[in-house]
């Protein structure tokens, strides 16, 4: 548990304001007068359910979209930021969710890009290269080899050559680059020690006067990381508060404006039926004598670290991946998985850990990603039959609470509207076994809770789910049993309503219990 | 079962409404745009020559346009999938000599039509079939098809072209129905049956989900594999047709034909509005993308401008359509 640094002076001029900024777009104000201060040295959160207008202030701010109104003061002094290159030229860093890094280059290439040093002709100067960005990784205490091709890194450590990219400059330190620093959830595919490393790196760069801001949906992040929050909702203030002022219930009331209860609303119910026995399945160098049941009206919930070989036992069992031994029985019956629509056919429903690369076809509507595994059903002769498709996907989403118009594409949609599209696919089936790998990764805590309530709903109708999940405060509140994988084994097996979360994260890391 | 409580419904339907339709929408305004563009092009024309705007002429434009159509219609469904074709002019070669050989051993005309397009439907599942389980990018197979059916198309015929066949048969480049001649018959058709099965049936549907994101697709339980077989075989099917109204036209048979076919194809498509990246594109758009192409040849033949500088300007309406169409992109987005 890391904790906040120590907090800036409240009365130390400001580093940045934006003032009574006004944004629209057709049809929709994104920001309607949104206000945001920044002091020097200070992590700033910026929370708000998605569509609250956190990206386009950052936007505005980073100059890759115009404000209609409102002003913006460095040090006191108005500024006019039109394009990325100005606010460059203020210091303003901005790191995005996507990585914008080019895999087959070294990590000093990528750091240096646009920026390398360079000798007499223009050539860059490699040694130097290395040397500088040597310094850099050191100045900000990440451990990466210069050399490294940003191919061969994991997705944390391509985050921090990110983070790197965006402070260096030739002959310059970090606190010289970047007065501001915005980064967007960069922890959302981190494990919980890189999430350490990187709020580590935050905090130090903070204390050497960096202002950040740092937008988030997960509020035990704020309370970790932060010194002040503001919460945007409907691109209007709702409050910026201290985080000494606040505590999570209020902050969820304050970005949705009404009263949930608690986080998890884990409704158990008696199990039923055996749905699913896995016999010491295997799949070479990956997954190791996997063994557990699921019943109907339970929640397993599978614990793990990176790599632990979590998604790739879902993948096994939603047969997109073959396994070497083992066995798997479905409903008393043993059977073999050689392809998706095998396992589709027995009933059983992936929600992949990657909406967008493995969920959904983006420029294809609900209605048609509804549809998608059902095309024998809803098709005569070859022919699609439309009407039969749109009733279906209708009740879909009338039932789920789908926030689309009718023909919109699913890409447009916010994550957690596509994550219940794509649980839509298989209720439009007959699924009674759901895999859900890392359900609520990436979407707000209303959203979030309404995915908990889904859930719910599913085993009350005597479906089985397993949930692969990163959060361990989700895993102890919803599931009824949880199986801990490291290795590729499962490691061990608790009742998740006595279990604690060092319980769970000790076996997960290999350690005894 | 209890649900949180919906949030403000009207602030969410009217952001719902402004971003109606994106996919329906965006390919309407782009095939607008590539409508206006045909019709800017026959306008400058029609000023700058009296022999363009003359039934005839259009006619005529109509008829040379029909086999770059045809062969576009398939690249289409490649394009849409995520996918290239290099070999369709290699094909329609190939398919046009077992054709005309079939006809000149005095094989009946369905058996002769049925036996190149199988050669046609056969090479394209060929380079699916390598695609899908072979794992190979789809440039390199049908790069090789590209030589492996020229390679064919020249062993069979030792070289020679194929010639001298009976009216029935080149009464499909020559005859006419009310005065419509007969190829542009056959493109309406073949765009009207490719219409339909993109548009409405499950394959089709399945042509756009591949190329929108394949491994999505996979593990909806779609089989994917098998689909894009069938997709090159599509393509390799109307390369045969193609082959079909080139043979008839021609009255010959020849294994150097449908060289650079792929290119034009290609234009006619991306013209058309259909994404190089997959997931989106229409039948309509590679159409009319197909009939700039032909009145732009048309037009600059009648202009009398050199077949050398006619490259070169062809070459830049293709880059230039595809600029504009990005910048648009860039703009919107």
């Amino acid at each position: 548990m890391t904790i906040p640094g120590p907090a800036p002076s409240s009365d130390a001029p400001p580093r940045l304001e934006m003032l009574g900024i006004r944004k629209a777009f057709p049809g929709v104000v994104a920001l309607d007068g949104v206000d945001l201060t920044l002091r020097p040295g200070e992590v700033h959160m910026l929370l708000g359910e998605n569509g609250a207008g956190k990206s386009t202030l950052m936007k505005i701010l980073s100059g890759a979209q115009r404000g209609d109104a409102g002003e913006i003061r460095m040090h006191g002094q108005p500024v006019e930021i039109a394009s990325p290159r100005d606010a460059l030229g203020l210091g303003i860093r901005v790191i995005y969710q996507e990585l914008n890094l080019v895999p087959q280059m070294t990590v000093a290439e990528n750091v240096y890009l646009g920026v390398a040093p360079r000798s007499f002709f223009g050539i860059v100067d490699q040694r130097r290269l290395r040397r500088e960005t040597g310094q850099l990784l050191a100045a900000l205490g990440m451990d990466l080899p210069p050399d490294a091709v940003v191919g061969s890194l994991s997705l944390a450590e391509r985050q921090l050559v990110e983070i790197a990219k965006a402070l260096a400059a030739p002959s310059a330190t970090p606190e010289d680059v970047a007065s501001v620093l915005v980064m967007d959830e960069p922890t959302s595919a981190l494990t919980a020690k890189e999430v350490d490393q990187l709020f580590a790196l935050i905090q130090r760069l903070a204390a050497r006067g960096v202002a950040v801001v740092y937008i988030t949906h997960r509020l035990d992040e704020v309370f970790r990381l932060g010194h002040r929050v503001t919460v945007l909702r409907d691109g209007r203030n709702v409050a910026t508060c201290a985080i000494g002022e606040v505590t999570p219930a209020t902050l969820v009331r304050l970005m949705a404006d009404r009263d949930v209860g608690g986080h998890f609303p884990r409704e158990r119910v008696a199990p039923g039926d055996e749905l699913l026995r896995v016999e010491e399945v295997s799949r070479d160098g990956q997954l190791t004598d996997i063994s557990f049941s699921l019943r109907a009206g339970e929640i397993v919930g599978i614990a793990g670290l990176l790599g632990a070989g979590r998604s790739e036992l879902a993948r096994v069992l939603a047969g997109a991946d073959r396994h070497s031994s083992g066995r798997i029985i479905i409903g008393g019956a043993p059977v073999t998985l050689r392809s998706p629509a095998d396992a589709i056919e027995r009933g059983i429903g992936l929600l992949p850990e990657d909406r967008k690369a493995q969920g959904l076809v983006p420029d294809l509507t609900s209605a048609e990603n509804i549809g998608l595994p059902h095309g024998r059903r809803l098709s005569r002769f070859g022919f699609i039959k439309r009407v039969r498709e749109q009733q279906l996907a209708d009740g879909i989403v009338r039932d789920l609470r789908v926030k689309t118009a009718p023909r919109q594409v699913v890409r447009l949609l916010s994550g957690g509207n596509q994550q219940k599209v794509v649980l839509g696919k298989w209720l439009a089936g007959d699924a009674r076994i759901f895999i859900f790998d890392e359900p609520t990764r990436g979407v707000d805590v209303c959203a979030k809770i309404e995915i908990y309530h889904l859930m719910n709903r599913l085993t009350a109708r005597g479906a089985g789910i397993i949930m692969i999940s990163s959060e361990l405060p989700e895993l102890l509140g919803m599931s009824d049993r949880i199986l801990v994988m490291h290795g590729g084994r499962i490691r061990a097996e608790m009742d998740a309503r006595s279990a604690t979360q060092a319980q769970v994260l000790s076996a997960a890391l290999g350690l005894a219990s | 079962m209890t649900m949180v409580a919906p949030p403000a419904a009207g602030g969410m339907a009217g952001m719902a409404g402004a971003m109606r339709s994106g996919r329906a929408r965006v390919s309407a305004a782009r095939q607008f745009g590539t409508v206006m563009g045909l019709v800017a092009l026959s306008a400058m024309l029609w000023a700058l020559t009296p022999h363009f705007l003359t039934v005839s002429n259009l006619l005529n434009v109509a008829q040379q346009t029909s086999i770059n159509a045809v062969v576009a219609a398939g690249m289409t469904y490649v394009i849409i999938s995520g996918g290239i074709d290099l070999s369709v002019g290699s094909i329609v070669a190939l398919s046009g000599v077992v054709l005309g050989v079939a006809l000149q051993s005095g094989q009946a005309l369905p058996v002769a039509l049925a036996l190149g397009a199988s050669v046609g439907v056969a090479c394209g599942m060929v380079n699916g079939a390598l695609i899908s389980w072979g794992g190979l990018p789809p440039f390199i197979v049908t790069l090789g098809m590209m030589s492996v059916a020229r390679g064919a198309a020249l062993l069979f015929t030792e070289g020679r072209p194929v010639s001298g066949f009976d009216p029935g048969f080149r009464s499909i480049a020559t005859g006419t129905v009310f005065f419509i001649p007969a190829p542009i018959l056959v493109m309406a058709g073949v765009y009207l049956a490719a219409h339909l099965v993109l548009s409405r049936t499950i394959f089709g549907r399945y042509v756009y989900a591949i190329g929108g994101n394949e491994e999505a697709t996979r593990l909806s339980g779609v089989n994917v594999r098998f689909h894009k077989m069938m997709i090159y075989g599509v393509s390799g099917l109307m390369s045969a047709v193609a082959a079909v109204l080139l043979t008839a036209r021609l009255n010959s048979a020849q294994p150097i034909a449908g060289m650079m076919y792929e290119l034009d194809a290609i234009a006619a498509t991306v013209i058309g509005g259909t994404s190089l990246m997959g997931g989106g594109g229409t039948l309509a758009g590679t159409l009319v993308g197909a009939l700039i192409m032909g009145v732009l040849r048309n037009g600059l033949n009648l202009l009398g401008v050199s077949s050398f500088l006619q490259q070169i300007v062809i070459g830049a309406v293709i880059v230039g359509a595809v600029l504009i169409d990005t910048l648009l992109k860039r703009r919107r987005g």
